[in-house]
């Protein structure tokens, strides 16, 4: 019985706050610029709740990291040269810059 | 290169075996930051053309291909700079698509997501997906029909790892102007990285 009133309590106080707090729809651009700058104690302490109740925005959040990290790291390794998928410099592109080079040399 | 340029006294790379070498890479090094296949071209005949003339500078300290990628960086800022210059913002595009289909657009959940394109679980982490050559073409892809301004300011920051005022110095845009455009673009990736690689069951 305590257990299903805690539930209810816990159910409504989550309930309550979704109606205060900015949307997700707000949170989710909320989330993106505070990987860019610093945000306002009002705004912290807003997205703080808003992500403590919220398990959508909580991946979101979590997945704008993963897609940072990646992508950094791809940025920061050499291109792989053996993948098929990523093209390169076109034959004619070749011909070009290579008379170019001559040229100017 | 001329018949005189290869006995020329003073040392100058062999071009031809140079573009062999190093072509392709400094290629794909371009073409995934600028997605733009003529562009990437040009940027790679700027730097072998920069680095002709800077060649006695580099006197084969370290190694020449890491001397050929710092050229190409600033290649590619100068080239970013430069369609800045010749078409300024709000000309045309917008930051990219705001995606309100995500989330409800009426009822007493307005605004909240949408349970059909909520985030879930990935289930993966930045080392596994690195190895994967098949998530960098739905990556590229996925970014590929946003304005290509957005893209490229997701781009520089989220690649590049360049400062958000370096970006704005770059690009000529005001800070509010790259938080949208990020905004934007991480919206549409993640959500299309969603779709195309997360919940794929056969990836």
């Amino acid at each position: 019985m305590a257990d299903n009133a805690y539930d209810k309590l816990k159910h409504s106080i989550r309930y309550w706050l979704l109606r205060k707090l900015p949307t997700c729809q707000q949170t989710v651009e909320k989330i993106s610029q505070s990987m860019e700058r610093r945000l306002t104690l009002r705004e912290r302490i807003d997205l703080k709740l808003h992500l403590w109740i919220c398990a959508w925005c909580q991946w979101y959040l979590e997945h704008l990291q993963i897609i940072r990290d990646t992508a950094r790291a791809k940025g920061a390794e050499p291109p792989d040269l053996n993948s098929a998928s990523a093209s390169a410099l076109s034959s004619e592109a070749r011909e070009r810059i290579k008379r170019k080079l001559a040229g100017e040399s | 290169m001329s018949e005189a340029q290869a006995q020329s006294p003073l040392k100058s790379p062999d071009c031809a075996a140079w573009l062999d070498e190093h072509g392709d890479y400094l290629y794909k090094y371009a073409i995934f930051r600028l997605r733009d296949e003529t562009a990437a071209e040009d940027v790679v005949q700027e730097t072998f053309l920069a680095a002709l003339k800077a060649y006695e500078k580099f006197e084969g300290r370290g190694s020449e291909r890491t001397w050929l990628v710092g050229i190409m960086k600033h290649k590619i800022t100068d080239h970013f700079r430069r369609v800045a210059r010749e078409a300024p913002i709000g000309e045309g595009e917008g930051e990219g698509p705001e995606h309100n289909e995500l989330f409800e657009q009426s009822g007493q959940w307005t605004g909240h997501w949408n349970a059909d394109h909520a985030p879930t679980d990935w289930h993966a982490t930045p080392a596994e997906l690195i190895e994967r050559t098949d998530f960098w073409r739905v990556f590229t892809d996925c970014l590929s029909p946003l304005p290509q301004r957005t893209a490229s300011v997701f781009t520089l920051r989220e690649v590049d790892g360049l400062k958000s005022d370096e970006i704005c110095e770059i690009l000529n845009i005001s800070a509010n102007n790259l938080w949208v455009m990020l905004h934007r673009a991480r919206l549409h990736l993640r959500n299309c990285l969603e779709i195309n690689w997360f919940k794929r069951p056969e990836r």
